[in-house]
């Protein structure tokens, strides 16, 4: 399965909470409590509490842990992009320099032929503006994308294409009205 | 000013940001339109007009909608709160026209020159005269108003700060003297009141001078956020202002290149994000803060967390930047990874506000709501969705597949602003509103441009988000079809439409409530409205 389809289920999931969470919030809460709590029974016009109550704090430790939980699951290898991004040190097969001038990918071949299962590095370099670089399967579903800063930076990525076939390649940095039409038809083929 | 002035200054605010939105919505509707590729008269736009529309979108909503709103209520707000005058009412009057002329300025630029560098104005973008085929000319005026715009956001929070600090003129001898009024603030904004208070064993502390010391924390803080994010974006506007000159002279023209493009993104960015921290979270949860306790008539929970909770933000607006550049190779990894974890703490600052609010309204069970508490519910769904799906996008790993997708705008931005922010500003209409003209808007108009809203807002927000997990990017025009991605517009182009049906309510109920004249004659009526204007105190009392 795609790694956007697993956020993508989780994303729908935790919406359904939060809805569901607010329209129950607002049927209970417009109903008088069956015990009146300690805090109802406080005035209102003094500041009686003090650092954090019970709730809150569990509050509090939950979010820090989604926090931490997070950061521990996207920054490790467990995620394709990561893992070849920030955890990759092997070298790569092949580099693969992409000019872009103009509104017009220069590209060193057309399809450029990839070895399937190695780490290939793409270097894309802009003449003028900022662009994008991305590679889309045929369904139209992205595999990664990038920016692409003009000169004179270099922008660089390791990728590791498990699926043979074509792809094809967009801009996906808006860089003027003519952007739509940086579209690159199997632009790259991946053998093995 | 007196206090009949300030409700005519904030009634006009209030109806220009209306018809601002209107604008801004006419113009999301075409867009959709074109997006979806439908071949019906006036969404037949080509690529030039579409992204010329796209670029003014957001600054006719944003500074045109959402910041005059803000600058309207606020302007009523603080002095109500303080109990004292607006230090400038030549000021006040100052920015209300110039938020008009800038927000006009860009919009007409955009729409006669098509100059459409988008509000991202990537370097060197706005200036790529030669490659884009700009017209060297909109330049100028483009950057021209941009500065209008800022210069009144910059007055407008001197007029704040200066309402807050500075003695009124003339000074009288009952209030406090503005360096206490200074102190206090800063004292209460760090908390070192409360613990000093624990040092020294007081059980009741309460702040000397403000009689909501949150919200007016909370102004503050966003204050400063949004000074910060005026002068960067402000600073565009001068450097692209510098650049329209000289391509008026080619002799004298300048090169793109003297801008480093990635020192230019992370500036820009920095400033840019901070109005997501100061005008859309800060400004929100101030809003919060002072709406839900004053209508419940009891104390907000946790005061002391969320005081600490508003310092905890103001730390993480500083780096929060980062989340906007981890698709650019280029950029250091540690900021990389600095923008995720820091973006992260958000979800900390985020999360406790809701908590607070939520809390206070459970604690008031049996709660009446009225429209402003149901907005406010609302709203807090709105960021909930909004800003989850921020974060989940918004790390080294998942930006990789989502970055530039619809998923962003979609699901993100427009959820988070339109029913987040948006939410929030209509409850503050809703609760001024008899405070400003006497009158009461329907409920029941009220209950039905909330579900209107919600649901367009939502079912446009998913559309547009779940097209983005299949890879349709934004700011795209699939000019040979939309392929896969077609349902979906559809169904967004849907949402959109009963969302525009919602603002046409929200209209409604303000024109059968108030008549058209009546909202007309503010705008000539420099002291007497036809409106009914009720004090503050009789409002205050009945409530």
């Amino acid at each position: 399965m795609l790694i956007q389809y697993i956020f993508e289920i989780f994303y729908l999931v935790l919406i359904a909470v939060i809805i569901s969470f607010t329209v129950l919030f607002y049927i209970f809460s417009r109903k008088a409590p069956k015990k009146r709590s300690n805090e109802l029974k406080q005035p209102i016009d003094t500041d009686v509490e003090h650092g954090m109550q019970r709730n809150e704090k569990n509050w509090l430790y939950f979010l820090l842990a989604v926090v931490l939980l997070g950061n521990l699951v996207t920054l490790s290898p467990l995620i394709p992009s990561a893992n070849y991004g920030l955890w990759t040190q092997s070298p790569p097969v092949m580099t693969i320099t992409i000019q872009v001038e103009g509104y017009h990918f220069i590209m060193p071949q057309q399809p450029i032929v990839i070895p399937i299962g190695k780490v290939v590095e793409f270097v894309v370099v802009s003449h003028d503006v900022t662009y994008g670089f991305g590679v889309f399967r045929k369904d139209g579903t992205m595999v990664f994308q990038m920016q692409v800063l003009p000169e004179p930076y270099q922008n660089t990525l390791k990728w590791v294409f498990d699926q043979s076939g074509f792809y094809d390649v967009r801009s996906t940095e808006y860089s003027g009205p003519q952007n739509p039409f940086m579209y690159v038809a199997n632009a790259i083929e991946v053998e093995g | 000013m007196n206090e009949d002035e300030r409700k005519i200054l904030t009634l006009r605010f209030v109806v220009v940001s209306l018809v601002f939105l209107g604008l801004g919505g006419i113009e999301g509707v075409m867009m959709r339109g074109r997006v979806d590729n439908l071949d019906l008269p006036l969404l037949g736009l080509d690529p030039q007009h579409f992204y010329a529309m796209l670029t003014a979108h957001p600054f006719v909503l944003i500074y045109g909608f959402a910041y005059m709103a803000v600058m309207g209520a606020f302007y009523f707000l603080v002095p109500f709160v303080l109990g004292r005058d607006i230090y400038s009412k030549r000021m006040a009057n100052a920015t209300f026209l110039l938020m008009i002329v800038g927000v006009m300025t860009i919009w007409t630029t955009s729409f006669l020159t098509h100059y459409a560098p988008l509000y991202t104005l990537y370097w060197p973008l706005p200036v790529a005269v030669a490659t884009a085929g700009w017209n060297p000319v909109s330049i100028l005026p483009f950057g021209v108003g941009m500065i209008l715009i800022f210069a009144a956001v910059l007055a407008f929070f001197f007029n704040m700060f200066a309402t807050i600090f500075l003695p009124l003129r003339p000074a009288t001898s009952s209030q406090p003297k503005p360096a206490f009024v200074a102190k206090e603030l800063l004292v209460t904004a760090f908390n070192v009141d409360k613990l000093r208070a624990k040092i020294r064993g007081v059980p009741n502390y309460a702040s000397k001078v403000f009689a909501f010391p949150i919200f007016v924390v909370g102004v503050f803080r966003g204050c400063v956020d949004t000074t910060i994010n005026a002068v960067i974006m402000g600073g565009v506007g001068v450097l692209l202002s510098i650049y329209g000159v000289s391509y008026l002279l080619p002799s004298m023209a300048l090169s793109p290149s003297l801008i480093d493009p990635l020192v230019y993104k992370n500036v820009f960015w920095w400033g840019l994000d901070m109005i997501a921290d100061g005008n859309v979270l800060m400004f929100t949860a101030a809003v919060w803060y002072l709406i839900v306790p004053l209508v419940l008539n009891r104390k907000l929970f946790g005061e002391n967390v969320v005081r600490s909770v508003i310092l905890a933000d103001l730390l993480v607006s500083m780096g929060v930047w980062g989340h906007h550049m981890m698709a650019d190779t280029p950029q250091p990894s540690g900021l990389l990874v600095e923008g995720q974890i820091v973006t992260w703490g958000e979800l900390v600052t985020m999360g406790l506000t809701m908590f607070a609010v939520l809390m206070t309204l459970w604690l008031a069970r049996p709660v009446k709501y009225t429209a402003p508490l149901k907005y406010v519910l609302v709203s807090i769904m709105g960021y909930a969705i909004g800003g989850t799906a921020g974060v989940i996008q918004a790390n080294y790993a998942v930006n990789r597949y989502f970055h530039n997708t619809q998923w962003i705008v979609g699901i993100h931005a427009h959820v988070q602003l339109l029913i987040g922010l948006g939410m929030t500003i209509f409850a503050v209409i809703y609760a001024l509103f008899p405070m400003l003209t006497g009158k009461h808007l329907s409920e029941r108009l009220a209950d039905v441009q909330l579900i209107l809203w919600t649901v367009g807002g939502l079912v446009m927000g998913l559309g547009m988000g779940l097209a983005g997990v299949q890879g349709m990017l934004r700011r795209m025009l699939y000019i040979n079809g939309l392929g896969p991605f077609q349902p979906y517009m559809n169904v967004a182009l849907v949402g959109a439409i009963i969302l525009a049906s919602g603002y046409a309510v929200f209209l409604a109920n303000i024109i059968r409530t108030v008549g058209f004249k009546a909202l007309i004659s503010i705008f000539y009526m420099p002291h007497k409205p036809s409106v009914t204007v009720q004090t503050v105190a009789e409002t205050s009392s009945k409530a």
